[in-house]
């Protein structure tokens, strides 16, 4: 996902709140005044949370998964601030602890507070287990599992010390189903969504509230579903929807979970895939 | 804007159960976001209030008083929304009978009893979304939004009727969301926790101290929920179900406030969330 040849760098479009009223019912749907940070936000899924949630009234750091995506970054960052919020650029990579602690710290100091943190942290792999050697094995899970981990860890140490916080998690179907020649992704994926249930009981009285988002199969490049051929089009008929998620469609649920609307909701997945997950 | 995706602006949603509790509270709700009601219950006083309550916002709220367990009643219901609103864009299944269909051993329940819990808290779903489902194919799209339960996932003592049903609505959303993709109507179901309505139920949950986040549900909680599902902010989330219940559902397997080692889970706050 985080790979070069990306196709749609295009310029994010952002058009913040600002002083529009609310209709009194969506009170609770509004981030004004909050502060979060997007680790992984290099990605489009990464960036469609950040631009949502600038949308909705929350200032916003941009932490990448990996180093060289300064560019991507910015351009997020700029168009952010074009639509006249704050948004603030850290690149860092998510392996490395310090890195995730010290972005915990910039997130205070340069907007303020810190009181949403989304993961979109995510490195896909498809191979036979067979095939599959330690090598692999080791970067697979630190890149998909320990970063997570370490993430929840650095930022969450943050929250609990100011009095709480909420955390999504974007992840996609495969936490919650096997896919084969994905089995190791899949492990990953799933072990990510049992951490969730454990750390929101561990947390539920602490005032940090912990879901994840589960994508189906998403536009984006890179993926197996764009590779033209016999599996993407398979696939695309099997879809109830019959075609792939756009990452901008994450942007409800996103804002759902980490908005006080959800004050109640912690430990819980939402799917963002059409009924995918309904399918026999 | 993100924001303006949630609005229910000139939206028409049938909400049954609509006389207390969970539905009164989406109904305001739904009004505070643009939409015009139709409220349906057994009990004409209770929907008079729920109107009453209506009525500053400024959106319509037609009353229909409605027994859902009887699939005529249902049509009826209907039918009056498309007489005054010529459309239903969201359907709200709620209704449900809980607290009068549990507690009584098996060999005690009639055969009565066993239909009307089944009736009231699963047929009325199915009623309700085969009457309303032709109109939203014709409008090209729509929104089911079905009330399960905790109970609908997990079972309980001298629970019958109201877990067989709850469970069966999970599966009623997925198969209504399979069938219906195809015409743009997304069919979900929302999955509260422990939500007392009255004194003599946060006795019998003992106040919710149990529920890991330390507090029962508030019936304005769920307000929020329905209102994502009901707007095009979830158009792409279908046959979903969203458990609403304060952590509960993710763990169970170890008594609430105590864990394996040190140290002790912190205790509750108050009013967290």
């Amino acid at each position: 996902m985080a790979d070069a040849k990306m196709a749609d760098t295009k310029t994010a479009e952002v058009k913040t709140a600002g002083a529009k009223a609310l209709p009194a019912g969506l009170k609770e749907f509004s981030l004004a005044g909050k502060s979060a940070i997007v680790i992984g936000a290099e990605h489009p899924l990464g960036r469609a949370a950040a631009v949502t949630l600038a949308e909705a009234g929350a200032k916003v750091l941009l932490a990448s998964q990996e180093p060289g995506t300064g560019d991507r970054l910015k351009e997020v960052a700029k168009a952010i601030q074009a639509a006249g919020a704050t948004a603030v650029v850290q690149v860092q990579r998510a392996a490395i602890r310090a890195d995730l602690s010290a972005t915990a710290d910039l997130a205070v100091s340069q907007l303020g507070g810190l009181d949403i943190l989304v993961t979109a942290l995510d490195a896909p792999f498809y191979a036979t287990v067979e095939a599959t050697d330690d090598s692999a094995y080791d970067r697979v899970m630190e890149d998909n599992f320990k970063t997570v981990w370490m993430a929840f860890q650095e930022i969450g140490r943050v929250m609990l010390q100011r009095g709480g916080g909420v955390i999504v998690n974007i992840s996609t179907v495969m936490a919650e189903r096997g896919v084969p020649n994905a089995a190791l992704y899949c492990a990953a994926k799933g072990a990510v969504r049992n951490l969730v249930r454990a750390l929101a009981l561990e947390w539920a009285r602490r005032g940090v509230r912990i879901n994840l988002l589960e994508c189906g199969w998403t536009e984006e490049a890179g993926s197996p579903a764009l590779e033209p051929g016999d599996f993407a089009d398979k696939l695309i008929r099997y879809l109830p929807y019959r075609r792939l998620l756009k990452p901008e469609e994450i942007a409800g649920a996103l804002l759902y979970l980490v908005s006080p609307a959800a004050g109640f909701v912690t430990g819980e997945a939402i799917a963002v895939d059409g009924g995918l997950l309904c399918r026999v | 804007m993100i924001l303006d995706s949630f609005k229910l602006d000139g939206k028409v949603a049938v909400i049954t159960g609509g006389g207390r509790g969970l539905g009164r509270a989406m109904a305001v709700r739904f009004a505070n976001c643009g939409a015009d009601i139709v409220a349906a219950a057994r009990t004409v006083a209770q929907l008079d209030e729920t109107a009453a309550l209506i009525a500053p916002t400024g959106r319509k709220c037609l009353t229909v008083p409605t027994d859902v367990g009887d699939s005529a009643a249902v049509n009826a219901l209907i039918a009056a929304a498309i007489a005054e609103f010529g459309r239903v864009d969201v359907m709200i299944n709620n209704a449900g009978i809980g607290e009068d269909s549990f507690g009584k051993p098996i060999e005690a329940i009639t055969d009565a009893e066993w239909h009307r819990g089944i009736d009231v808290n699963l047929s009325s779903q199915f009623f309700c979304a085969r009457a309303a489902i032709p109109h939203m194919v014709k409008a090209g799209r729509g929104k089911i939004v079905n009330v399960a339960s905790g109970y609908g996932l997990r079972g309980g003592k001298h629970n019958y009727m109201y877990a067989c049903a709850k469970g069966a609505v999970l599966q009623l959303t997925r198969s209504l969301a399979l069938t219906y993709a195809e015409n743009n109507i997304q069919t979900n179901c929302i999955v509260p926790g422990i939500f007392p309505h009255n004194e003599a139920m946060m006795k019998f949950f003992k106040g919710g101290k149990f529920i890991p986040i330390g507090r029962p549900g508030d019936d304005e909680d769920v307000g929020p929920l329905a209102v994502f599902l009901a707007s095009e902010a979830s158009n792409h989330v279908n046959g979903e179900m969203i458990i609403i219940d304060g952590g509960g559902l993710a763990g169970g397997i170890v008594p609430t406030g105590v864990a394996p080692g040190n140290p002790a889970p912190a205790p509750a706050r108050d009013g967290n969330g």
